[in-house]
């Protein structure tokens, strides 16, 4: 949500994408704030303008999310290793939730986000940022070093194996979580499959 | 001839290796030094906090790995990526503890890329088959688990999180055998440009494999499209194979239950099954294949991009090494050796004796007084290299050392061979001499030990030739009056007993043999 707030000391928060369309709330809000000078941030944040309740189905009347069937509940409890419902009554409450989910998910899936690259971690994406992150010949040059060509008449490349590396981290006690060790290893009961 | 030519269904491939380069993500507490490449022996000595999911532990890329990755993926003929993405590929398995993997599956560092076999790869001569590459990816490796019993199994860390190059190719092969050569011609590429360091014995490579069938007329369900490849019958995926046999007797298993399966009216699942040496004629069901869906791949939020100066793509793609195919064809050409000695010299001692090789050659040019060129002394050399040097090492079960016998040496010994000045019984003995430690130049050794061939007389000859045949009267009468010429052979052998015999050719001494024995002239 961007509210333009003007007022002194706060600027525009997050990336203001064009594209993004939510204009309904920044027009209404620049509308208010033309009319007014000095603003009661308490005021103005003690109320909500917006709930996430409105992006989920309405009360008493069906989603217009696909149906989720009990098989499809039970394989995706499955997939993510979750106990399955221990009751009819459960599985109900289960398939519900399930079902303002995905109408929630339909409604995300209104936003255009044409030409826009999706987000994948916060990371600094400005042009010098993402130059620094090159691996170039200087990144790569203590790996290149290791690198030993042997003979004269033709190119061939082994690398060093560099033993000294070794125990350069402190030592700790990896199998100090186990329940269950056999020697240096842990256990995980049951055959194959599990 | 291939069963698979006779009967109705051929079976597309596509396979799936996996290639550990380096350790990629060792965070240690410390932050700063990844963990050792070394592999350990001692189960779980060499974990870091994200291999075993320590809540709160992150990963993080080494970018060592990229060197042999890069290598790889241009060997195999891709094209590389500027920028790759790394993801999640969500799963539970006791050998994965994040209940993820890092993978990357919507934007390998490579694509596209093409391995052909051809005859020189071990198909048919005149066959050729082009695989195509799909693409390269890194990811992480699992733990190793160990079934003790059904009830138990073991799990060691110490590989889990170790980067493995991935090369996915397309369905293009449809043989066995075509399987089996593109998986060996893979490993020595990569061998050859130093992205695997140890063979398929020993984890160096493994291989999935997916197989289908078809008919190759008539109908038979061609309806499922693998990798843009369409009209394949449904797959099913072998995995964890790890030697070259297996590949094959595992997808003529597969092949063969697949056959039946639709020959009796059934239809093949999509499944995730196992072959091992024990049962080599069939494979199992290990578990149901879940569709691609259910992995739920999303972006790997922790590791950021990869991405590459084409400055660094260009280095390592402009110092790559010479392929096995390259170097076998400029011994070929260059020093006129046969196709298959350049194999053979090509493939030992992880190139150091065709080095050595070159070395000899190089020497004995210098030696000579007179036009020679490689060519002249390259045949002679490299049956020296191989076979005479070579047996040293083998009979002595040593491992290879270009010290043991200098390559100034071998060339001297050569040489003088050459020169008529020693025989070849004698320049064995010098070989032997300096394989056992005898610091002594070869010239020395020749003088002290009274090696040099002086060319004796046909009379010394018959002389010494008389002297055998008094001694051994009961094989003369065979010869003679029997016509057993067989028997020939065995004085021969003795002569070349007696004290002179460095001093004799055995060409010779036949000769005088047979003028005295049979009347020949010569």
């Amino acid at each position: 949500m961007h509210h333009l707030v003007r007022c002194t000391g706060l600027r525009a928060a997050g990336s203001l994408n064009a594209s993004r369309r939510s204009a309904e709330f920044s027009t209404a809000s620049i509308a208010r704030s033309q009319k007014e000078s000095i603003l009661d941030i308490e005021k103005l944040l003690s109320r909500p303008t917006w709930s996430v309740s409105s992006l989920l189905p309405p009360k008493d009347s069906a989603s217009d999310a696909p149906e989720v069937t009990s098989k499809q509940l039970h394989h995706l409890l499955r997939l993510s290793a979750l106990p399955p419902p221990k009751d009819q009554q459960e599985e109900a409450k289960m398939l519900s939730t399930l079902s303002s989910q995905l109408h929630f998910v339909k409604e995300i899936q209104k936003v255009d986000t044409a030409g826009i690259e999706p987000l994948r971690s916060l990371r600094d994406e400005t042009m010098q940022g993402e130059k620094e992150a090159e691996l170039g010949m200087e990144a790569m040059k203590d790996a290149l070093a290791q690198e030993e060509v042997r003979g004269k008449h033709h190119k061939r490349i082994r690398r060093r194996r560099d033993h000294t590396a070794a125990k350069q981290e402190e030592d700790w006690d990896v199998l100090g979580t186990a329940q269950r060790k056999v020697g240096r290893y842990f256990v995980v009961e049951g055959g194959k499959d599990k | 001839m291939d069963e698979l030519d006779t009967p109705v269904f051929p079976a597309p491939k596509a396979l799936l290796m996996q290639v550990p380069c380096l350790n990629l993500r060792k965070a240690p507490a410390n932050g700063v030094a990844a963990a050792s490449t070394v592999p350990t022996s001692e189960p779980n000595s060499n974990v870091s906090a994200f291999d075993i999911a320590v809540p709160g532990s992150l990963p993080v890329f080494q970018p060592a790995v990229v060197l042999p990755a890069l290598r790889a993926a241009i060997v195999l003929g891709c094209h590389i990526e500027p920028v790759s993405y790394f993801d999640r590929k969500h799963y539970f398995y006791h050998d994965q503890p994040a209940g993820y993997q890092i993978t990357q599956y919507y934007h390998p560092f490579a694509r596209d890329g093409l391995v052909t076999l051809t005859s020189d790869d071990g198909l048919e001569a005149g066959q050729e088959v082009e695989v195509y590459i799909k693409q390269v990816q890194l990811e992480q490796d699992t733990a190793r688990s160990q079934e003790e019993d059904e009830h138990t199994t073991l799990i060691d860390f110490n590989r889990c999180g170790q980067a493995l190059v991935e090369i996915i190719s397309l369905p293009n092969l449809h043989s066995p055998r075509d399987a089996a050569a593109y998986v060996r011609k893979v490993q020595s590429l990569l061998y050859a440009v130093d992205a695997v360091t140890t063979g398929m014995e020993h984890g160096g490579l493994r291989a999935d494999v997916n197989v289908s069938v078809r008919r190759r007329d008539g109908d038979s369900d061609r309806s499922f499209e693998y990798s843009g490849v369409s009209g394949l019958g449904r797959r099913t995926e072998i995995k964890n194979l790890s030697t070259l046999k297996g590949i094959e007797d595992a997808i003529k298993a597969e092949r063969d239950r697949q056959i039946r399966l639709l020959e009796s009216g059934g239809v093949v699942q999509p499944e995730t099954r196992g072959w091992s040496l024990t049962h080599p004629h069939e494979t199992r069901r290990l578990r149901g294949k879940e569709g691609e869906v259910d992995y739920r791949y999303l972006p790997d939020a922790d590791i950021p991009p990869l991405s590459f100066d084409l400055d660094l793509i260009s280095h390592v793609a402009r110092s790559m090494p010479p392929t096995p195919a390259v170097l076998v064809r400029h011994l070929v050409q260059h020093y006129g050796l046969s196709v298959k000695d350049a194999r053979i010299l090509e493939s030992l001692d992880d190139g150091e004796r065709l080095i050595y090789f070159q070395e000899v050659v190089a020497e004995l040019l210098s030696l000579h007084d007179y036009e020679v060129n490689e060519i002249n002394v390259g045949k002679i050399a490299v049956n020296w290299v191989l076979f005479e040097v070579g047996s040293l090492f083998s009979t002595d079960e040593s491992t290879w050392s270009r010290d043991k016998i200098p390559a100034k040496s071998l060339a001297e010994i050569i040489h003088q061979l050459r020169k008529n000045a020693i025989t070849g019984a004698s320049a064995k003995l010098i070989l032997r001499l300096i394989f056992d430690g005898d610091s002594r130049r070869v010239s020395e050794i020749i003088r002290q030990e009274k090696l040099m061939y002086v060319g004796m007389s046909p009379e010394t000859y018959e002389t010494i030739a008389k002297d055998i045949m008094q001694n051994h009267p009961q094989e003369v009468k065979d010869i003679v009056e029997k016509g057993k010429i067989g028997k020939l052979k065995f004085l021969m052998g003795q002569m070349m007993r007696h004290p002179r015999r460095s001093e004799m050719s055995a060409p010779e001494a036949e000769k005088a043999l047979r003028r005295l024995l049979l009347g020949e002239k010569s």
